[in-house]
């Protein structure tokens, strides 16, 4: 009895040892789900500090606080090199958007969503100081680049015009440049149509054909325009100059314009909406003497009548912001010094504190999957 | 690195030092008047002194500072590109933290508080030497980490004349070239002059074949290189010499020269000038240096203007008295320097200041012990230093015909003025800051063995601990304002070893360094702060490990040079680094002799093993590449 007992757990052992051989082997099988690690979660966008060209991308998995740090290096075994301006992707692709301190090392990295591994580089002259990226279509990505970047003293920090670059994902190539307006930055999709902010000093609000890739009749909005998102109304919201513009994605036509906060020594930033769309979250930040910069976390309804901003919603100062759209948690960057890793604080939707994540240089964008 | 001079030198016949077999060893008897020059490792015992050896000097002629202290020391250098700046940091201290002495006088630019290494060329300079830890009390400011001291030589026991011409031919389409008269006359009876015009210039392409290396990018740049020196000396027999020293860098940087709208240029001018008056026991110095840094982005006509000039007086007198066994050298001086600084980032306003210093250097030669005690006091407008002392002793434990064991310690107090930038700069300048001091102790061991004609060994063990307070520290926090904010500790050990084998055909030699740096931050003064604490400091690799060897048969000889470097962390929490690497040049040379004219020819390469490694702007840095220098020298000194 014994000996059988022996013999059968003996046989047992091995069954199971065979198991975790076939179990291991199935990990290294490239269609295995358990080999597509960043699959799902979050990926917290680290900028950097610029001159170290040390961004990075941290992954939040689903559900914990274990953190993976600079994934794009640990499955490329190499840096990023530049400040990390954005994250997006497309049709099982991730983009990248790379600025470097050195004018022609500018890039936009392309990876495989799910495993990060590099699939290609899009590299200057194709990609100069990239800002922004929005999918379009299917294997169609806008990539808004300023274009080269001289001196404020000199004028020629905002080259005229700037572009969007059409990137073709089937072929990982730049098809087309879009001529666009100087300093181009945040895009946005609604319908066929990309609106495109700028930071360069123009007063309308540029619209993109993406079926025809062409320029189409911009919007007057005000100084610097730059679309925010469009709400559960179905209404487009613009920032510029201290005023969130609620414009008519049909007619184009500018129905409202909100001023925000009352201080004119705060500057609002970072505008998301809630995962409902129905509220607008901000940060309102000024700099002390000492160049310190203090700030706190402000929330409005996109129906309210006016922005008071004097009652914060959390009391803190975030250097990155965005709400998971599916559970409605707000996201909230840290940064305590651009020489040491931030934090991301996680809150519900209510403003409760969940939890603490270390990240790494500035995390200052954040991207659901 | 410390082996005699002489058995190098006696090997190689090259330019200036070499060409007549003799030495100019500084290990060598040399009239008093010479060894006035070195008044820091003098007064600077226990302390480890470095001599890099004039073969070593000529090997790198045609190269700067950095390449010849990066493959000789432990000291870490933070480069940010081929020809582009280079900082130093001496056992885990900052670039502000290294004294550039050049014939006594530190030329750091008194904006930033720093020297850029990669403006400063070997050919500057006739002798070369770094002192290890704080030495404030006889350099002044700056002292913390540790001092490189750049002399002039005039070399009176070699009369003659000697007319040299160098050229070098590089890949990337970099090329040098220099020329020079070095003269002596005879020892007359009553004065002797002796003197030296020399010049350089380097054109640096930077031309790669490839735009980046292992997926990293190869930033470009472009540099151009010019420089001038006129050393003249007048001594007689009384021992009274009236020396004058010009040296005038001229370092003209270029990067991503290609673009018009981006590229970026740096061009800084120095203008040094001293004038030394000597007797056996007095020493008068007076000096003016013009430092101009010239920065402009796309457009270059209208560049970014900085220019401070100094003017230099200092006094010193030494007394010697000769006691029955024992010898006491007490040496008291006084310096005065006028600044005059004008700097766009200040303001429009010229901005000037005095400085003055007092002190008074001991040193104790009694049998088997060496001692010394000085004192230094330095008064700054508003920024007056502590009172800075320090104390080192030697004692030779053990001394045979053919070895000695020598024990070594020293405490010294440091200090650092604040730079012009970090309290005039507009912005992020701030007037309240304080000096920083240091507190650095050291212990070592050196041994010295030669046990029979053919081989000689020399090792030398020292540990220390440097503890910097009010350490100023550009906050990110506070947009990069400055403060004094941080409690700094480095501390580490360093060993080398260098053993020579000699016979009457071959000689052959082989140096080996080893670096342990550990340098931390280690006060909180924010929440955040926890993360840091304990961490090792930004760009200072833990383990440092140099190594060098040879091989000579008559006029050949063959050179290798290794160095290892561990990981540099580039965030104060250590979450990033930059990898560690390893280097290895190969260096290759002969000589040929036509009529009487000698040509030395040297062949090297640089990188052999195409390392990828990179700069702290994370671009990979160049590649393997090779180098012919051909020296030309018509040589009437006597041999």
């Amino acid at each position: 009895m014994k000996k059988t007992k022996t013999a059968s757990s003996v046989r047992l052992k091995l069954a199971l040892g065979l198991l975790v051989v076939l179990n291991w082997s199935c990990n290294n099988n490239p269609d295995d789900p358990a080999a597509v690690p960043y699959g799902s979660g979050v990926l917290v966008v680290n900028s950097g500090n610029f001159t170290d060209n040390n961004g990075t991308i941290t992954y939040f998995p689903p559900t914990g606080t274990t953190a993976s740090y600079d994934i794009f290096n640990q499955v490329n075994q190499r840096s990023l090199t530049g400040s990390v301006q954005g994250y997006t992707e497309s049709d099982g692709k991730g983009l990248i958007l790379v600025d470097n301190t050195t004018a022609g090392q500018d890039k936009v990295e392309i990876v495989d969503a799910n495993t990060f591994k590099s699939l290609a580089t899009l590299k200057s002259p194709d990609i100069e100081n990239p800002r922004s990226a929005v999918r379009v279509s299917a294997n169609k990505v806008y990539v808004s680049c300023w274009d080269v970047s001289g001196d404020y003293t000199n004028g020629t920090f905002y080259k005229d015009p700037g572009y969007v670059a059409v990137v073709d994902l089937s072929t990982n190539t730049v098809t087309k440049k879009i001529p666009a307006v100087k300093g181009v930055e945040s895009l946005l999709l609604v319908g066929s149509e990309v609106f495109a902010g700028s930071a360069g000093g123009v007063t309308k609000l540029s619209v993109i054909d993406v079926t025809t890739d062409q320029l189409k009749t911009g919007i007057e909005i005000g100084s610097n325009p730059n679309p925010v998102a469009v709400d559960a109304n179905g209404k487009l919201w613009v920032y510029s100059a201290g005023e969130l513009v609620r414009v008519n994605t049909q007619s184009k036509v500018v129905e409202n314009r909100l001023k925000i906060g009352t201080d004119k020594s705060k500057s609002p930033s970072k505008f998301r909406l809630s995962a409902d769309k129905k509220y607008f979250y901000f940060v309102s930040s000024y700099y002390d003497a000492n160049y310190k910069e203090f700030g706190d976390l402000y929330r409005f309804s996109v129906n309210d009548s006016s922005v008071p901003a004097t009652t914060p919603f959390i009391k803190r100062l975030f250097s990155g912001l965005d709400v998971d759209p599916k559970s409605g948690i707000i996201y909230g960057g840290v940064t305590p010094s651009y020489k040491q890793a931030g934090y991301v604080l996680r809150y519900q939707s209510s403003g409760t504190l969940i939890d603490s994540v270390k990240a790494e240089i500035a995390p200052s964008a954040f991207y659901f999957k | 690195m410390r082996f005699r001079d002489g058995i190098f030198l006696s090997l190689l016949v090259c330019s200036f030092s070499v060409a007549h077999g003799q030495t100019s060893g500084t290990d060598q008897t040399l009239p008093a008047v010479t060894v006035r020059g070195t008044t820091p490792e003098r007064f600077s015992v226990g302390q480890k002194t470095q001599r890099i050896d004039s073969v070593t000097l000529e090997q790198f002629r045609f190269q700067n500072l950095t390449d010849v202290l990066t493959y000789t020391t432990p000291i870490a250098f933070k480069i940010y590109g081929s020809g582009q700046l280079a900082t130093s940091s001496f056992r885990g201290t900052s670039s502000n933290h290294t004294a550039v002495l050049w014939n006594g006088i530190n030329i750091n630019q008194p904006t930033l508080g720093q020297t850029d290494f990669s403006t400063l060329p070997v050919a500057g300079f006739d002798q070369l030497a770094v002192q290890y830890g704080s030495s404030a009390s006889c350099v002044g400011s700056d002292a913390v980490g540790g001092s490189i001291l750049l002399m002039s030589n005039p070399k009176w026991q070699q009369p003659g004349l000697l007319v040299s011409a160098g050229q070098k031919l590089a890949s990337f389409r970099n090329f040098a070239t220099q020329g020079g008269v070095r003269f002596v006359s005879p020892a007359g009876k009553t004065w002797q002059i002796a003197g030296k015009t020399f010049f350089y210039t380097t054109n640096s392409n930077n031309d790669f074949p490839y735009r980046e290396r292992g997926n990293y990018f190869v930033e470009r740049s472009i540099t151009k290189q010019k420089g001038f020196i006129q050393d003249l000396y007048f001594r007689n027999q009384k021992n009274q010499q009236l020396s004058v020293n010009f040296w005038l860098t001229d370092n003209d940087l270029t990067v991503t020269p290609f673009d018009t709208t981006v590229r970026e240029r740096t061009r800084s001018q120095s203008y040094r000038f001293l004038t030394t008056y000597e007797t056996s026991t007095l020493t008068l110095r007076l000096g003016w240096i013009r430092d101009i840094i010239d920065y402009a982005r796309g457009n270059f006509t209208n560049p970014s203007h900085s220019q401070t000039d100094r003017l230099i007086s200092r006094i010193e007198n030494e007394f010697k008295y000769q006691l029955k066994t024992s010898q006491v050298s007490l040496r008291i001086g006084g310096e005065w320097s006028h600044y005059n600084t004008q700097v766009d980032g200040y303001g429009d306003q010229l901005i000037q200041e005095d400085r003055a210093d007092l002190f008074a250097l001991a040193r104790l030669d009694l049998n088997r012990w060496l001692l010394s005690a000085n004192i230094r006091q330095a008064f700054v407008t508003r920024f007056d230093p502590p009172v800075t002392p320090t104390v080192g002793a030697e004692y030779l434990i053990l001394k045979t015909a053919t070895s000695n064991l020598t024990a070594k310690g020293s405490v010294a107090r440091s200090y650092r003025v604040p730079t012009l930038n970090e309290r005039y700069w507009k912005v992020l300048g701030n007037p309240n800051i304080r000096p920083e001091n240091g507190f650095n102790l050291e212990a070592g061991l050196s041994e010295r063995w030669l046990p029979n004609e053919r081989f000689s060994i020399s090792t030398e063990a020292t540990v220390f601990r440097n503890r910097i307070d009010d350490w100023s520290y550009w906050n990110p926090e506070y947009g990069y304002r400055v403060e004094n904010l941080q409690l700094v500790v480095a501390r580490g050990l360093e060993w080398n070893g260098v053993l020579n084998y000699t016979t009457p055909r071959w000689q052959s030699g082989l140096t080996l360094g080893y670096a342990l740096t550990r340098s931390s931050q280690e006060r909180v003064y924010n929440v955040y702060a926890q993360d840091i604490i304990g961490k090792q400091l930004v760009y200072v690799p833990k383990h440092s490990r140099r190594f060098s060897a040879y091989v000579a048969h008559g006029k050949n000889r063959f050179t290798i040079l290794n160095q290892i470097n561990s990981r540099q962390y580039i965030t104060f929490d250590n979450i990033q680094f930059l990898r560690g690497f390893m280097l290895t040049n190969l260096l290759l040379e002969t000589q040929i002799k036509l009529g009487s004219i000698e040509t030395r020819i040297q062949g090297q390469v640089t990188n052999l093993f195409n390392t990828v490694y990179f700069n702290v702007k994370r671009n990979a840095m160049p590649g393997r590449s090779f180098s012919v220098q051909l020296i030309c020298n018509l040589n009437t000194t006597k041999q």
